[in-house]
């Protein structure tokens, strides 16, 4: 038999060109299924309705809004393609995006923005105190009104997902709470009761095109357990990382962790409405008493900027003020002062947010040395948020987050008449300040008035502001194109897997 | 026997109904409600109050508790207050994962705890008896969750052998269906197994203690037709009554368990319907779960007659 080494030769390439086609066309397109382990099932998928961050996780590739913040948190197009400002500020007109079609395949109208806006004035209404009317004089174009100049009108409309433009039809049928219809580059694909959320590329997305075949989101509610399947390749990202771990795990190898400083702030508060806390020396002496640090690395194990206001110092809205250092004798000379003692406390805290019974701790023994006792009051947060409505409680420990304008961070929580003003705080100082920050365009001139309410919401130790955590998030080292991001927006549309 | 069972649906009948009324009102004294729950810290109290009307939640009590059991008993269990879904396809849709791991757990109990139980009983006092004994009081005390993990750092960090959470339906892949449903089986069987092997251990002892035993023993039967014959014979009634309630507690799902894995079972569904104050997934899950130990009662009932001759049932 001849051999002919040419046609061998021909025939080899061939072989490893068939073999590794399919392979190679794999790798450049970046495609497959990334699994991403979450620490909870969502609660339901109705963007105007869940306040659930697990649901947010799954919906922020999902819907859109008008406008939505970049990577810097400034606020960017995404369903409006440009708009106008009228000079006195009254006016917002959106250009809305050609040819956006939802997940069902019928086109995106002005009309669904103005739908949208009906139902976030009933779910979502302390967002649009200012806005009058939302009309759409065409198709293509969406017209908002408002009673009063509102410069952070912007992150009012695109903070995040829950803030989406939703399909009439998918609220009427009732299916929004469970196979949401949106615009955005993935679309809802299954949802697996107990075990797991499936959503697959939209191919008619309006943006950038998606590398990923498909999102799978397996909900794992044991941290431990969540970091062993990205190490065992079960899963490849999860955003239930054990804080304990966390260091450990930067240096390990076997898994990427991305950590950003967040928008995020804990903080707690006591019940100004109760005596002896309407005299706000008790507030403040708590806040000499605490130690910021300890209590910070007790939750974080590091990971966390400890801050006695609540902006992070990342933030172009950074204001730089730190009255309170440990001092245990200005501490008990203002409980003097305030005429108290034998304090107890009944400081509210939710187990289902493991870092605020941590911290409560920590303060329960730095109290202790100026002679306050703190009994911590643990709580499921459904029982939480009952008796917080009641006013049932001392104080309470708590975080907020994904706020990115410093209204959002201020006003509902520390204006008199804000709508999450549970503690009862009333400064009528602090209320004009922040009336008239809220109505002030210029950018310097709003920091400057948000910087002095600031002020005087850190003395009077409104809230007492303990630290900005970090955001972190776990993945296995083929997951590229992903980045943390600091209002934890969990976007997966530039995510591609390698190999 | 049929009249017997007859007298036993009636009695089941009056116990589901005592369990709905007593979940419902146990449910009630739990302070937060579901739409509060579900508002989260977006609350808004108008509405609050129109979210509560369109639930029903406003109606007096006696009248909440009267529509739901009239709905209860023509199959209608309500729809979830978190997503609108019916709470009986919620609930439905959870059993095969908490079948298939509560049948593989009670495997893996009776594998363990069916030998070491007799062995242990016929070798009193020796070393093998200590042994198991030792090993059955590690088990019982062991906590769940511990052993969950641990058993996942050595088969998945270390050994690379398995996944270490998550489930996969038996009809779709029974081969990855396996994978997934031996760390948790274990987890449990090995919890399981240990009390069963108490149980079975002191039953034949009891046995073995009785007349009849020595009399065949006396009257020169083989050791071993004594025990298959004569002691473990008698010592089944304890023992299956044991294993029904083992295997009616884990068809009720196993909670803990359930979370470690992330196994989509009843014990996580009902673990985070109450969390949700979602009441009627609570209420249709416990009516679940009470309705599986009438049953699980039942059978192991029935099941004395073919074992024991002398008991009848009138």
């Amino acid at each position: 038999m001849v051999v002919d080494r040419r046609r061998l030769m021909a025939s080899a390439v061939a072989l490893s060109m068939l073999a590794g086609i399919p392979a190679g066309a794999a790798a450049q397109d970046g495609g497959g299924t990334l699994v991403a382990a979450i620490g909870a099932e969502p609660d339901q998928l109705d963007p105007h309705v869940t306040s659930s961050y697990n649901s947010f996780q799954v919906l922020e590739n999902v819907l859109d809004t008008l406008v939505e913040p970049d990577e810097n948190l400034e606020m960017v197009p995404a369903l409006a393609e440009a708009w106008e400002i009228s000079e006195d500020g009254l006016t917002y007109t959106f250009d809305m995006r050609d040819g956006v079609t939802w997940h069902d395949g019928s086109p995106l109208t002005a009309n669904d923005v103005v739908y949208s806006y009906d139902r976030w004035a009933t779910n979502n209404g302390w967002r649009f105190g200012t806005v009058g009317s939302v009309t759409a004089p065409d198709d293509d174009t969406v017209v908002f009104t408002l009673t009063a100049p509102t410069p952070n009108m912007l992150a009012n409309l695109g903070a995040y997902k829950g803030l989406a433009i939703v399909q009439e039809a998918n609220v009427e049928s009732g299916d929004i709470a469970t196979a949401p219809i949106g615009t955005g580059p993935f679309q809802m694909s299954a949802w697996n009761s107990g075990d797991s959320i499936e959503i697959v590329r939209n191919d008619t997305y309006w943006g950038d095109a998606v590398a990923l075949d498909g999102v799978t989101y397996r909900f794992v509610p044991d941290p431990t357990v969540a970091v062993t399947n990205v190490q065992s390749g079960e899963a490849h990202w999860t955003s239930n990382l054990p804080p304990q771990q966390v260091n450990n795990l930067k240096d390990s190898g076997d898994i990427v962790v991305q950590a950003v400083p967040s928008n995020d702030y804990w903080y707690f508060t006591l019940n100004k409405a109760r005596e002896p806390f309407d005299d706000l020396r008790v507030s403040q002496a708590l806040a000499y008493a605490i130690d910021r640090d300890a209590i910070a690395q007790a939750t974080n194990f590091g990971n966390a900027t400890v801050n006695q206001t609540a902006i992070p110092e990342t933030s172009g809205w950074y204001f730089d003020y730190a009255p309170y250092t440990r001092d245990l004798d200005q501490a008990r000379a203002l409980l003097e002062e305030a005429g108290v003692s034998d304090l107890e406390i009944d400081l509210m805290v939710s187990t289902d947010h493991p870092q605020s019974v941590t911290a409560a701790q920590v303060i329960a023994a730095n109290a202790a040395d100026i002679g306050v006792t703190v009994s911590i009051r643990q709580l499921d947060f459904s029982t939480w948020l009952a008796e917080q409505g009641e006013g049932n409680f001392d104080g309470f420990l708590l975080s907020w987050i994904g706020n990115i304008d410093p209204g959002d961070f201020y006003y509902a929580q520390h204006h008199s008449t804000g709508g999450f003003n549970a503690h009862a705080y009333s400064n009528p100082e602090v209320d004009t300040l922040l009336d008239q920050a809220a109505a002030e365009s210029d950018r310097e001139a709003r920091k400057a008035l948000y910087d002095q309410a600031a002020q005087l919401i850190v003395d009077d130790a409104s809230y007492v502001y303990l630290y900005n955590p970090q955001i972190i998030h776990g993945m296995s080292p083929n997951v590229e194109g992903y980045s943390a991001r600091g209002d934890a927006a969990i976007r997966f549309r530039d995510v591609s897997l390698s190999e | 026997m049929l009249r017997y069972l007859l007298r036993r649906a009636v009695q089941a009948l009056v116990v589901l109904v005592g369990a709905a009324v007593l979940v419902f009102l146990l449910l009630q004294l739990v302070p937060g409600d579901p739409v509060r729950s579900a508002m989260g810290t977006r609350f808004n109290p108008d509405v609050y109050e129109v979210l509560r009307a369109e639930a029903g939640l406003d109606l007096p009590l006696h009248e909440q508790l009267i529509r739901y059991l009239s709905n209860a008993a023509v199959g209608d269990f309500g729809v979830s207050f978190r997503n609108g879904e019916s709470v009986f396809e919620l609930v439905v849709a959870r059993m095969p994962a908490t079948i298939s791991l509560a049948v593989a757990a009670l495997v893996i109990a009776l594998l363990i705890s069916f030998p070491l139980g007799i062995v242990s009983a016929m070798r009193r006092g020796r070393a093998v008896d200590h042994a198991a004994r030792i090993g059955s009081q590690i088990g019982i005390s062991v906590p769940d969750f511990w052993l969950g993990i641990l058993l996942i750092l050595l088969f998945t960090s270390t050994l690379h052998l398995l996944p270490p959470s998550g489930y996969v339906p038996l009809t779709e892949d029974p081969v990855e269906w396996l994978r997934h449903v031996i760390l948790p089986a274990l987890t449990v069987g090995l919890i399981s197994g240990s009390i069963m092997t108490r149980f079975i251990r002191s039953a034949t002892l009891e046995s073995n203690d009785q007349d009849f035993a020595r009399t065949a023993r006396a009257k020169g039967l083989q050791e071993s037709v004594v025990m298959r014959d004569h002691v473990l014979r008698n010592a089944m009634v304890p023992i299956i009554t044991v294993a029904g309630i083992q295997l009616a507690s884990l068809l009720g799902g196993v909670i803990v368990v359930e979370v470690l894995f992330a196994w989509p079972g009843l014990g996580r569904l009902t673990y985070d319907a109450v969390l949700a104050r979602d009441y009627t997934v609570v209420q249709g899950a416990v009516l679940l779960v009470a309705a599986i130990f009438l049953v699980a009662n039942l059978v192991v009932d029935l099941m004395y007659a073919l074992i024991d001759p002398r008991i009848r049932y009138r």
